[in-house]
């Protein structure tokens, strides 16, 4: 049978940067796949060279929706070594739990939307609406629910008052509870079982070869987190179990994420319980002293690098964004190749397409299938693809 | 403790050291020794990852610097390629992973790397001009003209 070739993109909903994939199929067998990106390139590093530390926050949040804590919180302690400062103990607190609940939001998410894609909406409908509760607590601490606006560099903007403790509390009970109903669910639901087991498979070597981050490297058996690894804000006082698992194929992508939030519940829980007193920012001149620096922080979808040059000015000379995606793109290439015994199906694409990297934007996506040899060519929409890959 | 060990593993290929902060540490090598020094840190400390790789325009020069993982360490080696002709060796024989980090550095600062397998546009547009790259600082931003009331 001939080889068709499959373009997908550059308006893609699973992924949160439009990207465009090729992909040679023979038959329902992916063979080969080609990756684009940079549809959504904005040019974020070019403009935080204009503008100051302090202006630079917002362009930083900006970066990325539902992963904003982890980005702000390495931009805003990356500033901070250049300064050689460490903030108060209660700030780093803060940011702990704040980027925890993030991390709680973005795997509810995640799991909601795997559900979607493979056809299992009860599951999005059950996780979206216990993501609510997450959303709240978000709200009631810094006064919105996605972009948080609560770092700053010295610190936090604003503080946890006693009496928001009990509720975040109840909601975190709320929380645990729904969350080990799910790790229920996923274990023995055998929709979920059939459509991600073996499905997406990268083996440890493979994650290793091809550097990728989060989840997805821990899905395939390798212990790596930056909070264990190279600990920052409070995560070198609060107690974590980093999750593994040695399945390498979806099902470990999606166990991992449910243990994960279960981790960060705790770790929410263990902060609140020994949040300690005193200021939550101090005061940092507005030019930092030359030099440059590095720095990480555990994003949900893995590893968040940034690095930063100081020349002695209010502005940086060089502002450097790695977000988590662009490590898992290699890896996500390997995912999507038929080798061996290991075929990928074509109606399995969105699915392992939304292991790496959930997005809330799904957009409306044309798929064009070409076949060279007869000079055929059809059009299917993303709601048709996605029929098909429900009913196969 | 680290970065005498470095230092006495390349011996004089390292021009500076700079340990930034706790498991952050900058080393300065020439661009002929870049790849040979990055080698070496690999096979002695076993290092598989790379997190990503920097340019950055410094005047005369761009500094490449690729950002190593070592456990929780986090090596950064740079090396300044001159700005006309810039070209450095590649490091996707060492470490697979960086295909896609060369790239963007080759999009946005014109640095080229001799051996990469496929040095293609990653993030710039098709249709951007082949020898501007944003990232230097030659490269001004445009401020649009604001749309006057009628």
């Amino acid at each position: 049978m001939p080889e068709f070739s499959v373009i997908i993109g550059p308006q893609h909903p699973a992924l949160k940067e439009p990207e465009s994939f090729t992909f040679w199929v023979d038959g329902e067998d992916v063979v080969r796949t080609q990756v684009r990106i940079g549809y959504a390139h904005k040019g974020i590093e070019k403009a935080a060279e204009s503008r100051t530390y302090i202006q630079n926050i917002p362009l930083i949040e900006r970066i990325c929706g539902i992963c904003n804590v982890a980005h702000t919180v390495c931009y805003t302690q990356n500033v901070e070594y250049l300064y050689e400062r460490k903030i108060p103990r209660r700030a780093e607190f803060i940011r702990t739990i704040i980027e925890e609940l993030n991390r709680i939001h973005s795997h509810l998410l995640w799991i909601g939307i795997a559900g979607h894609e493979i056809g299992f909406d009860t599951l999005l409908m059950y996780v979206w609406r216990d993501r609510e509760v997450v959303m709240d607590m978000i709200e009631a601490i810094t006064g919105n629910r996605v972009s948080t606006a609560l770092m700053t560099i010295g610190g936090v903007t604003r503080d946890i008052q006693p009496e928001l403790v009990a509720k975040l509390r109840k909601g975190l009970d709320i929380l645990e509870k729904r969350t080990e109903y799910y790790e229920k669910v996923v274990a023995n639901e055998s929709t979920v079982l059939v459509r991600t087991r073996g499905i997406g498979v990268l083996t440890q070597a493979e994650a290793i070869k091809h550097c990728a981050v989060g989840p997805t490297l821990r899905a395939s058996g390798v212990r790596s987190d930056i909070r264990a690894d190279d600990p920052y804000a409070a995560h070198d006082e609060v107690p974590f179990k980093v999750i593994t698992t040695d399945m390498c194929d979806l099902f470990g992508r999606v166990v991992v994420r449910v243990y994960e939030t279960i981790e960060s519940i705790r770790q929410v829980r263990y902060c609140l319980d020994h949040l300690p007193n005193g200021p939550i920012r101090i005061r940092l001149p507005n030019t930092p002293p030359r030099g440059e620096s590095v720095s990480r922080v555990e994003a949900p979808r893995g590893e968040d690098i940034h690095y930063v040059r100081s020349d002695g000015t209010d502005r940086p000379s060089r502002y450097k964004v790695r977000a988590p995606t662009l490590g898992n793109l290699a890896a996500l290439v390997e995912m999507l190749t038929s080798k061996g015994d290991y075929k990928v199906r074509v109606a399995d694409i969105p699915i392992v397409l939304a292991g790496i990297d959930p997005c809330m934007c799904c957009m409306d996506r044309t798929a064009r299938f070409v076949e060279p040899s007869k000079g055929k060519e059809w059009v299917w929409t993303w709601s048709q693809l996605k029929k098909y890959a429900k009913e196969r | 403790m680290l970065a005498s060990e470095i230092r006495e593993l390349l011996g004089g290929r390292v021009l500076d050291i700079k340990v930034q902060r706790t498991r952050s540490i900058f080393v300065t090598v020439k661009a002929e020794d870049y790849k040979d020094s990055i080698r070496r840190l690999a096979e002695k400390y076993g290092i598989t990852h790379i997190s990503t790789m920097t340019g950055a325009d410094s005047g005369q020069t761009i500094d490449v610097m690729p950002h190593l993982s070592y456990g929780g360490m986090k090596i950064t080696v740079k090396a300044a390629v001159p700005k006309v002709a810039a070209e450095i060796d590649t490091l996707t024989d060492i470490f697979p992973g960086a295909v896609m980090y060369e790239r963007e550095v080759h999009d946005l600062f014109g640095v080229g790397f001799k051996g990469h397998p496929d040095l293609e546009r990653l993030v710039l547009s098709d249709d951007w001009p082949r020898d501007v790259y944003p990232l230097r600082k030659e490269y001004k931003v445009i401020r649009p003209e604001p749309i006057r009331k009628a």
